[in-house]
């Protein structure tokens, strides 16, 4: 068996200590400080989604809040029609209560007919379905989205622009289709998810374990699947697509599968969120929150899925410390505003870069003469 | 007919002076400044500034307002970007983190409300600027009724732009941007100070998108977010048209500003956006280096 390095062994004691750090909060936390506690480690599992295609795969996703938004999306309408509001709506069936408020007068109150797209929730009437929904339809468009990208050769800032354009897109469409989405208001007045006898109401331990629990595996599976041969595979085509090529592997199967878990994860990030948020707006797929996502990566460590993970968590819990005094929310934006320009200028591998190189200056004082090669962050391209 | 194709020429407009800035800097320099959409917000801010405190109306802030922005660019340039050259991604990021400073400035008027002062102008409400009276009501041509700001707009715009075309073919200056443009390593062998001329192109790209602020105060609330959707429209128009390419820029800008009218028009203004994305992202899938693209940093 291969021995580990020392430099894996402290990665290791790093994911444990956080592991275990957030499966005791509960301990130390009450209900509201634990619905907000589970609200942030959502947000590090979409940081874990952005290091994966950002600093493994080497894409600027400016659009994560598209799959963010529909997982929500898709699991709010589950939610929408399981609550106590749509079952009183006048019908033995539930509909959800801002159908009705603009539908035609003495249209039936059944979602097979009540307006021209109300069909469409027919099937979320089971609450799998959303579920179900929520993780495949995510996966589905990147899927879809990445073949087009990746085989066309599209490259760089261009993938950001797309990715841009197409969380814009969608956002605006479902502004648009105001009588199935409630436009910007979007879907509130949720039911509870229940499975089973086990109830996930926002407050609650159960709530929290799964956040916490999902934020464990995914961090895990994620760091797992980066050492794994496709994932080698992956972080040689960051560096240089053309070798890769010439070494006969195909680049572009790999990248759409990465950009694909991206978008499986952060679709699942999204349905955690309505479950600790208790709403889905479009304001998941605002511009601004996608580029949020990037600025935790890239303050926790873009190329470190716990560091990217560590940032989110951070930055929120911050965030959220000061935005109790008024006068400082405005002001808090402008530390983040110059944290993010001097991350990006004197740090570019970000917080979790710093400890590393740390911990390499801790371990070459032990042995000076040890052969861990410091690992650096690879020159970006220069415009092509 | 007309009014709409008018609407949709003087939305192209502003749009085209938000793009030219862009187009020329990142043509150039490869960077993606995602404080553009600021430098309009800054524009804007200028000529309510200038009319408060100065009493100078709209055609007098537009020299002032490329000044501003112009100097704003080239700090920008001397502190954050020139730091940032081949690394493309992380300019975005940067400048990002920049144009969230450059809001909360204006929203906390430079943190003296700390303090309990205040600048008139300045602060997170809404800013109003009035169109003087020549400027104002209607022409009619033909049968249409076209509104008299909006063909001010439109000839701005005709000006600005023939002038950048007259800086970029016919003066030395330009002669070396487009030299950058082409090939910055051999320009810089040839002995062009790279550094200097990138500099100037960045704080006239910023001075443009000034000049465009200038024109949204008109006909639009002024207010602190108000930069953002410019730069992510103007960003589309450069990678519509092509990078580098001035001719490209100026076309899409005008198939962007007649698809965005048009759509509005028949449709609404959502969709009508919706329409602009999707046309964008399958221009980029269809023919990624842009509709009418230049040969050359290739």
């Amino acid at each position: 068996m291969k021995r580990l390095s020392s430099k894996s062994l402290i990665d290791i004691a790093f994911y444990a200590i956080f592991i275990i750090a957030i499966l005791v909060a509960p301990r130390f936390l009450e209900e509201f400080g634990l619905n907000r506690l589970a609200k942030f480690l959502v947000y590090g599992i979409l940081g874990i989604a952005v290091a994966l295609s950002w600093g493994y795969a080497g894409i600027l996703n400016l659009g994560q809040g598209l799959f963010f938004g529909l997982g929500a999306y898709m699991i709010a309408m589950s939610l929408k029609l399981s609550s106590a509001t749509s079952l009183q709506q006048g019908s033995d069936k539930p509909v959800p209560d801002f159908m009705l408020w603009n539908a035609e007068p003495g249209s039936k109150t059944d979602l097979c007919c009540l307006n021209a797209g109300s069909f469409l929730w027919i099937p979320f009437q089971h609450q799998w379905f959303g579920i179900l929904m929520g993780i495949v339809l995510p996966t589905l468009i990147a899927l879809v989205v990445g073949l087009v990208i990746f085989r066309k050769k599209i490259a760089g800032v261009f993938i950001s622009v797309i990715t841009l354009s197409l969380v814009l897109l969608v956002r605006l469409l479902i502004i648009d289709a105001q009588p199935i989405t409630n436009g910007w208001n979007g879907l509130t007045d949720l039911g509870t998810l229940a499975v089973g006898s086990v109830v996930f109401d926002p407050f609650s331990v159960e709530t929290y374990y799964l956040v916490s629990i999902s934020l464990a595996l995914i961090l895990i599976l994620a760091r797992l699947l980066t050492q794994t041969r496709a994932g080698m595979v992956l972080q040689a085509i960051r560096d240089d697509q053309n070798r890769v090529l010439y070494l006969g592997f195909d680049v572009p199967m790999y990248q759409v599968f990465f950009f694909a878990v991206s978008a499986l994860i952060a679709g699942y990030a999204g349905m955690l969120y309505v479950l600790v948020a208790e709403f889905a707006s479009p304001t998941f797929m605002d511009l601004s929150f996608s580029i949020t996502m990037v600025v935790w990566a890239a303050v926790g460590g873009r190329a470190s899925l716990l560091g990217a993970c560590v940032g989110a968590v951070l930055i929120n819990s911050i965030e959220a410390s000061v935005s109790e005094t008024k006068s400082l929310v405005e002001a808090w934006k402008v530390i983040i505003g110059l944290l993010f320009v001097l991350a990006v200028l004197y740090l570019p591998r970000g917080l979790a870069g710093l400890v590393h190189s740390g911990i390499d200056r801790l371990l070459e004082r032990r042995n000076p003469y040890g052969t861990d090669v410091e690992s650096t962050l690879p020159e970006e391209q220069a415009a092509e | 007919m007309l009014d709409t194709i008018f609407i949709g020429l003087s939305v192209g407009s502003i749009l085209l002076l938000v793009a030219l800035g862009l187009a020329i800097t990142y043509g150039a320099m490869g960077v993606i400044n995602m404080a553009h959409g600021e430098m309009v917000m800054i524009g804007a801010y200028t000529t309510v500034m200038a009319a408060i405190w100065l009493h100078l109306g709209i055609i007098w802030a537009i020299p002032l307002a490329f000044f501003v922005t112009a100097l704003l660019g080239l700090l920008i340039e001397k502190f954050v970007v020139r730091q940032l050259y081949g690394r493309l991604m992380d300019t975005l990021l940067a400048t990002w983190g920049i144009a969230i400073l450059l809001q909360q400035a204006v929203r906390l008027e430079f943190g003296l409300s700390f303090f309990g002062l205040h600048i008139a102008g300045l602060g997170p409400g809404l800013q109003n600027v009035t169109v003087p009276a020549f400027l104002q009501g209607t022409v009619t041509i033909g049968t249409a009724q076209i509104n008299s700001y909006r063909l001010f707009i439109i000839a701005v715009t005709i000006v600005m732009t023939l002038l950048t075309w007259f800086i970029m073919h016919r003066t030395s200056i330009g002669m070396k941007v487009r030299a950058i443009i082409r090939n910055p390593k051999m320009a810089a062998a040839c002995g062009i100070d790279v550094q200097r001329v990138n500099a100037l192109t960045f704080a006239f790209g910023s001075g443009l998108a000034g000049v465009a602020g200038v024109m949204m105060s008109g006909f639009k609330t002024v207010f602190p977010d108000m930069g953002t959707p410019m730069v992510v429209d103007g960003f589309l128009v450069v990678v519509v048209g092509g990078v580098g390419s001035l001719v490209g820029s100026i076309l899409s800008a005008g198939i962007l500003g007649q698809v965005d009218g048009a759509v509005a028009a028949v449709w609404n203004d959502v969709i009508a956006r919706a329409v602009v994305f999707g046309f964008v992202i399958l221009t980029i899938v269809i023919k990624p280096e842009g509709l009418f693209s230049y040969k050359g940093r290739r």
